[in-house]
């Protein structure tokens, strides 16, 4: 493979053909390691399957019919169970109805994602970002500042976040309404991405901590300092395009989690209240029907596993290509 | 009276004339058969409900606590006959040795106590006891939740407000006490008790079959924390009762069968389990790993294919564990008419919903019931007639019918036609899955046939009615369900539309219509022929869904089941509860 590819670019006068070393940007390097990796690609593939899809759920809406709240009352028997079998499973209805209600499931499922991957994507951006910002603050500046925030993130470690999501939820979602800005499932939905970020940034800010302190005592960086660089050239030329590796990898691990997340804490009632859907709440209520329909309660639990597979493997092999040490096969 | 909301427990009301039921009977009596004895055991209930809502007999109002703790502890005037089907209507004597003397034209009734009925601490029940809990009702700060009959029948004045001048026993400073011992009276002998009326009430002996008529020792009473302790008069005494974990009923020593005809106190102990988990409570019964225990609550809509045929009836192997009858009540959302002041608007949505959906949500004919026609159901025979003007009615919901009453509204009340279209209804529910789920069922349906916006107010369940109930923060609609308190609608048109009644969710009191209503509610109270106040009670239902000041939701129904050790079980009727009193627990 390597030998092809040393062909095929030989005319465009790579500096280092003579010796037999290619040379090659690490961005190239990551890309060439992660397209060897066949599950990365496979994952890769279906990740962008599942993000196209939802944000393209209007789409499939009128093209294909796919609407989340059309209820197809009349493919239940009188009880309310989809008739015909394994959750009323259908070439019209691929996944068959949600039981009593009669709704699409499908639709369900990809009007859920959006939900879902919209409350874990601003987290973990967000998350993300102000970790960064945090971590290089006290990695690069030490001292009272590091002291300062890092008795501040011990706290927020130390906290039981959980019960904490969980106990003010209501007033804080009541307050939000009484703001007047939002309402319903987007108050609920904004207290949780509130308070995700806030218990979710101390993770990578101590990453991105010990990083900068590791950094900033390279000889590149005194190099730079004695040759006179201004604070602000050393943190963002220098140091920062050495954290992108930590910060993808961190970012491509954590978006599962916080798509989990959201499915937990609807699960428990906190988060989209129907008619909307989350795929919380759709697990919420297939387990009542674990013995008498166990295929409703199959397909939303296997979507989310499979969701959240996908993106640790996504995030695994994204690790290995921007890991230099791994080997390129 | 009273309530009961899809998703929480069950709570029930007093119920109805059994004329004509025993042909809608669906669900199965279980014989008692011929097994002797069956003394001894422990029998176990299971319930998701974290506590009893009262275990105060005076505080007690839904018919399947009053079935429970009339069954096991507390001890009233008169009783509802231990029996199935229609027999079980019968009123007999409990505490007192008949079933009441009336003179003075029903305004007079007299009660004789049985000898040898007593406390469990080994005191004599006298006439004092039960004169006493009759006044803790007259405390509504205190003794809330509680039927407020003795307000409103005995001869007591009211004052300027329309509220009783005797307030109860804890309050001394402008309080007529003399009033209330004028209108309770006790014997010489302390044994006969005399009930002074301000209206003529024939069955004044129906009434006392609440417990709020029970007897409690004034030296016990200790206000509100009575309801964590309360005296029995029964056959079995509280041992333990703590709320989320369990309540412990043993044999009262100083009970005796001799004083009580009518309770049967088969096993020696009763558990009842708290917060039990609905699907882990379901499973319990359903894989039988608890053979003699009985489900307080309502089965899962998910677990009724398991235990029932699609027609409703139990299937081979459950005959014996499970039943599924017609409940007393009827469920409607009651349109709040001073919020809603627009007849068309209210018909609007009664014709735009998909009830047909929301039946399906509910299990479905065979087991969440029939479309309502009114606030009456057919099983109260004299006080029922169909309901005629809503021919128009399908189940799917009448686009055409609706927008044209809509269309109607637009000049006929153009601000709540605005406030419909626009801002929207709000529509109070109690918090649950299926609530939820029915509230889409709604939203769209009433948005897609009448153009109406419905919000939804999801309120925490164990405060349901409290909001409701209170004028400041009831929404534009609210859900409830209600039945009679016994077999006549005096127990249900005047408590539901009456202003100041009981359950008065609609708040009619500013509709044109309620003054010709008003008047004819009350002149139908006095009413001393039978039949005709019947078919004037089926006119005053008609005269309200006229008006739809309540969307009729279901005549509605309900499932039990128990453990495969558990006999003697059959749906008493009157309550609308299990026959709690006669369960065997086989050895």
């Amino acid at each position: 493979m390597s030998q092809e590819q040393r062909h095929s670019d030989g005319g465009f006068g790579n500096l280092t053909t003579s010796s037999g070393v290619i040379g090659r940007s690490p961005r190239e390097l990551a890309w060439r390691r992660f397209r060897a990796n066949k599950t990365g690609l496979v994952t890769l593939v279906i990740a962008l399957f599942l993000i196209l899809s939802t944000i393209f759920a209007p789409l499939l809406r009128s093209l294909f019919g796919l609407d989340p709240r059309a209820r197809y009352n009349e493919l239940m028997d009188s009880r309310g169970f989809p008739t015909g079998g394994f959750n009323g499973i259908s070439w019209a209805h691929p996944l068959g109805l949600e039981p009593g209600i009669g709704h699409d499931l499908l639709a369900r499922l990809l009007f859920g994602a959006r939900t879902s991957f919209f409350v874990a994507l601003i987290v973990t951006v967000s998350s993300v970002s102000i970790g960064v910002i945090m971590g290089i603050l006290m990695g690069y500046f030490r001292g009272a500042v590091d002291s300062t925030l890092g008795r501040f993130i011990d706290f927020l470690l130390a906290f039981p976040a959980f019960f904490m999501i969980v106990a003010l939820s209501l007033p804080v979602v009541q307050r939000l309404e009484a703001t007047g800005l939002v309402e319903g499932n987007s108050a609920r939905m904004t207290y949780l991405v509130i308070i995700l970020i806030f218990f979710g940034w101390p993770y990578l800010a101590r990453i991105m901590r010990s990083q900068v302190l590791s950094i900033r005592e390279r000889d590149y960086i005194l190099a730079a300092r004695a040759l006179g660089a201004s604070q602000r050239r050393i943190i963002f030329k220098e140091i920062v395009p050495n954290l992108w590796t930590v910060v993808i990898v961190y970012l491509s691990l954590s978006l599962p989690g916080y798509l989990t997340a959201e499915a937990v804490f609807s699960f428990l009632g906190l988060g989209v209240q129907p008619p909307d859907a989350t795929w919380g709440l759709l697990i919420s209520d297939s387990i009542k029907y674990v013995i008498s329909n166990p295929t409703y309660f199959l397909i939303p639990s296997t979507a989310l596993i499979l969701v959240v597979l996908t993106f640790n493997l996504l995030g695994d092999a994204v690790r290995d290509a921007l890991d230099p040490r791994s080997e390129v096969s | 009276m009273f309530k009961k909301t899809a998703g929480t427990s069950r709570t029930g009301r007093r119920v109805f004339s059994a004329v004509a039921s025993l042909s809608l009977l669906t669900g199965v009596l279980v014989g008692c058969s011929s097994s002797s004895g069956g003394a001894g055991g422990t029998l176990t209930f299971l319930t998701n409900a974290e506590s009893w809502t009262h275990a105060d007999p005076n505080r007690n109002y839904t018919g399947q606590h009053i079935a429970w703790f009339g069954s096991f502890m507390h001890r009233t005037l008169t009783a509802y006959a231990r029996a199935e089907g229609a027999a079980g209507s019968e009123v007999v004597p409990d505490l007192a040795t008949d079933t009441g003397r009336a003179s003075n034209g029903n305004k007079t009734w007299e009660f004789t106590l049985r000898d040898g009925a007593k406390f469990e601490d080994g005191s004599e029940i006298t006439c004092a006891d039960v004169k006493y809990g009759v006044s803790r009702t007259f405390a509504t700060d205190v003794i809330t939740d509680g039927p407020t009959y003795a307000i409103s029948m005995l001869d007591i004045p009211k004052d300027a407000e329309g509220a009783s001048v005797y307030k109860g026993p804890y309050k001394a400073d402008g309080n007529d006490t003399a009033a209330y011992d004028k209108a309770v009276t006790c014997s010489e002998d302390n044994k006969t008790i005399t009930f002074n009326l301000s209206r003529p009430v024939g069955d004044f002996n129906y009434t006392v079959t609440y417990l709020s008529f029970s007897p409690v020792p004034q030296a016990k009473d200790n206000g509100d924390q009575y309801d964590l302790a309360p005296v029995s008069s029964g056959p079995y005494k509280i041992e333990k009762y703590k709320a989320k974990d369990e309540m412990v009923l043993v044999r009262n020593e100083n009970w005796s069968k001799d004083s009580d005809p009518i309770r049967n106190a088969y096993p020696d102990k009763i558990v009842v389990r708290f917060g039990v988990a609905e699907e882990v409570r379901d499973q319990l019964i359903l894989n039988d790993s608890e053979p003699a225990a009985f489900s307080l609550d309502a089965i899962l809509p998910t677990n009724l294919a398991t235990v029932f045929n699609e027609d409703g009836t139990p299937k081979e192997e459950w005959k014996s564990r499970a039943l599924n009858v017609y409940d007393p009540y009827v469920t409607y959302a009651a349109v709040n008419v001073g919020k809603v002041p627009c007849v068309q608007v209210r018909k609007a949505i009664y014709y735009a919903r998909d009830f047909a959906a929301l039946q399906q949500l509910g299990g479905g004919a065979a087991f969440g019931g029939d479309p309502a026609d009114g606030v009456i159901k057919p099983l109260m025979g004299l006080d029922y007639k169909p309901v005629t003007g809503l021919e128009d009615f399908k189940p799917e919901g009448n686009a055409e019918k609706a927008q044209a009453l809509m269309a109607e509204a637009k000049s006929a009340c153009p601000d709540v036609y605005a406030k419909a279209t626009g801002a929207g209804l709000t529509f109070d529910v109690a918090d649950s899955d299926t609530n939820k789920k029915s509230a889409t069922i709604w939203i769209d349906s009433v948005k897609k046939n009448a153009g109406i916006n419905l919000k939804f107010n999801f309120i925490e369940p164990g405060q349901y009615y409290a909001v409701v109930l209170d004028p400041t923060k009831q929404g534009d609609l609210s859900r409830a369900g209600w039945a009679p308190d016994w077999a006549n609608a005096s127990t249900v048109i005047p408590e539901l539309f009456l202003e100041g009644a009981g359950f008065p969710l609609s708040n009619v009191g500013k509709d044109p219509a309620y003054a010709e209503f008003k008047s004819r509610v009350e002149a139908n109270l006095s009413q001393s022929d039978r039949a005709a106040q019947g078919a004037e009670w089926a006119a005053l239902n008609q005269y309200v869904m006229d008006q739809m000041w309540v969307i009729p939701g279901v005549f509605s129904k309900t499932q039990e089941m128990w453990g495969s050790k558990l006999e003697g079980i059959f749906f008493w009727e009157p309550q609308g509860a299990p026959s709690f009193g006669d369960i065997k627990v086989k050895s």
